[in-house]
């Protein structure tokens, strides 16, 4: 650009001849740091950091659940239990994987999957690392709402139905109160902890009214639990994820131009209200349907991302990686509150609260000096 | 010979709820030309930008590109017509230039079309072109605030819109960068699109600019080449400033020297 003639538009089709002789003859290359798939005319871009990360969160993911199969009251080693889960061995081997570990396994994966999923894209689209469904009120609403059903009328379906109303509401309520999905990420996580805080007081003041007995039966609600899960808010949580999921990775995509302004953003082409309404449902139905089988579960939407970051890299939104880290989460932090007192059972939300928060402090502490997204 | 209007602003008025910014303006932005609109602070031109962007609803009248009505346009078409460089604007953590840039082909990028040669040749030469070719692996946050918005502007280029809009580009350049964006915007209009920058700067506007818009109180109060529009009298009104319009012994074009307040 140094003489004021020259042809500086790369893209022009007169006045950059030269450039596109040299990219012409240069075959397409992987910008750096990405890995580029082709096929035809199709391409795909995956940032490489993330790729590798999601792998080793997988490779993670495989040990702590073959941990979660084998340790418990009665140990087993990986040699009988592995085999057990399809049906080999010893029948009392067989019964304990199938029947007892699998069961609360599939739960604990889905539940963290689900919660990391929704702390991703509330982070994101609030553009605040402290937007959680837990911090907005949505864990909760569902908190609320089921403790209430259960005081009320107990039954074994109504609770968990209640929970994904109740997050259902609090998400409708912050929002509304808000101004609806278009305004700043601040207004939202405020007005969330309001209507969080207020439906936290409704749940007290439930326990605090009801009969002992109905005040026991609600108490796991309010901590959070993976023992003796009933099937069927699991399979929603199953059949929500199978449709969540592809969604929040094609959401997650738009969401990375989110990350800028609104106006970079819409001028990228990408309609704001509608995909940040998107990114909100997606998170709002994988918290509900989670908390509805494990109740709120603390701090798992609020670690799971900032590991999945940590581990994936600033490129993109870590959907995947953060769906990862949470199950790994949940299910590591399960298998410790079964075992670290047996016989009696440490609820699988108060090790996720008490071996969260120092990870998470020291994450902060450990990640070099930066502003808050 | 007038060039043919890509962009037109029809009886444009856009508001803040009640207050109404800009008043009822009508614009023809021509094509393969640089327009430079200036005013004073608060005058409306970067909602006018916004709103010749689509980023900002028109109260009334509407903006029409290539004689459509641009709000009725699908947005990621839009998106690849009319390309926006907002003022001061933050990205998120970690993203190095490249990746930045690289977002400027979001709107011709689909779901399985994630990178293409031609993604590749625009992304490269914006890079050249903004001169952050050599900064490409640098994350944003260590970059001074010049080469951040030379990053920005690349963005602004690789997004390869036939009208681009930008909104003070040269605000935290130094002399020497002002100079090279301005020539680089130069080096699109000649190349046919249709640049449209806000700038305070009136010389550097009378310099490169083929077109200039004065803006006032929401209004335009003068349009036309620089060295027809550019008087002692339309810098008294637009700034309450008095003057001395010369002329660049070297190019003709208007200098504006500030002399001290209008009385």
């Amino acid at each position: 650009m140094s003489a004021p003639t020259a042809p500086v538009s790369p893209v022009a089709p007169t006045a950059a001849a030269p450039v596109q002789a040299l990219a012409a003859s240069t075959p397409v290359q992987a910008p750096a740091g990405t890995l580029l798939l082709r096929l035809g005319r199709w391409s795909v871009l995956l940032p490489t950091r993330a790729a590798v990360g999601c792998l080793l969160l997988a490779a993670v993911l495989l040990v702590a659940t073959a941990a979660a199969l084998a340790v418990g009251t009665t140990s087993l080693s990986p040699v009988r239990s592995l085999p057990a889960l399809v049906g080999v061995g010893d029948p009392t081997d067989v019964l304990v994987v199938q029947r007892l570990r699998l069961p609360r396994l599939v739960a604990g994966l889905l539940v963290g999957a689900a919660l990391g999923i929704a702390g991703c894209l509330m982070q994101t689209l609030a553009r605040n690392r402290l937007a959680t469904p837990g911090t907005v009120g949505i864990d909760d609403g569902a908190t609320a709402f089921a403790v209430a059903s259960v005081v009320g009328v107990s039954t074994s379906l109504a609770p968990s139905a209640m929970a994904l109303v109740g997050a259902a509401t609090a998400a409708a309520l912050a929002l509304g109160l808000a101004g609806g999905a278009g305004t700043s990420g601040y207004r939202f996580v405020v007005v969330g902890l309001g209507v969080g805080a207020v439906l936290g007081a409704v749940t007290n003041l439930l326990l605090v009214r009801a009969p002992i007995d109905a005040a026991n039966a609600a108490f796991p609600w309010s901590v959070g639990t993976l023992n003796a899960r009933p099937t069927l808010p699991v399979t929603l949580l199953a059949l929500g994820l199978a449709v969540c999921v592809p969604a929040a990775l094609l959401v997650g995509r738009r969401l990375g131009a989110l990350r800028f302004p609104d106006t970079v953003a819409a001028g990228l082409g990408v309609r704001v209200r509608l995909v940040r309404l998107a990114a909100l449902a997606v998170a709002v139905v994988c918290a509900g349907l989670a908390v509805a089988v494990g109740g709120p579960l603390g701090m798992v939407a609020l670690i799971a991302p900032e590991a999945a970051r940590r581990v994936c890299g600033p490129r993109g939104v870590p959907v995947l990686g953060s769906a990862l880290a949470g199950a790994v989460l949940v299910l590591a932090a399960d298998t410790v509150g079964r075992t670290v007192a047996a016989p009696v059972e440490v609820p699988v939300g108060l090790v996720t609260a008490v071996l969260g928060c120092p990870y998470l402090i020291w994450l902060l502490l450990n990640s070099r000096p930066r502003r808050l997204p | 010979m007038t060039p043919p209007t890509v962009l037109r602003a029809d009886d444009l008025s856009l508001a803040y709820g009640r207050t109404t910014v800009v008043d009822s303006i009508g614009l023809d932005l021509p094509a393969g030309q640089l327009t430079a609109v200036v005013g004073p602070n608060g005058c409306g031109k970067s909602t006018l930008l916004a709103g010749l962007s689509r980023l900002h609803k028109p109260a009334r009248g509407a903006v029409l590109l290539d004689g459509q009505v641009l709000a009725r346009l699908p947005v990621r078409e839009a998106a690849r017509r009319i390309g926006l460089l907002p003022q001061s604007a933050d990205a998120p953590d970690g993203m190095t230039v490249a990746d930045l840039v690289r977002f400027g082909r979001q709107p011709h990028q689909g779901l399985l079309r994630q990178w293409s040669e031609q993604d590749q040749r625009a992304v490269d030469g914006a890079l050249a072109a903004a001169d952050v070719a050599t900064l490409a692996d640098r994350r944003l946050e260590t970059l001074s605030g010049g080469q951040r918005q030379r990053a920005w502007i690349a963005m602004a280029v690789a997004q390869d819109t036939p009208v681009l809009l930008l909104d003070e580009p040269t605000a935290a350049l130094d002399l020497g960068h002002q100079l090279e964006v301005f020539e680089l915007l130069r080096g699109l209009a000649a190349a046919g699109r249709t640049v449209v920058v806000v700038v305070h700067d009136l010389t550097s506007a009378c310099r490169y600019a083929d077109h200039l818009v004065a803006m006032l109180a929401g209004q335009v109060v003068a349009e036309g080449a620089p060295r027809e529009v550019v008087t002692t009298d339309l810098v008294r009104r637009l700034y309450g400033v008095e003057s001395s319009v010369l002329r660049d012994p070297v190019t003709g074009c208007p200098v504006v020297v500030p002399c001290g307040p209008a009385a």
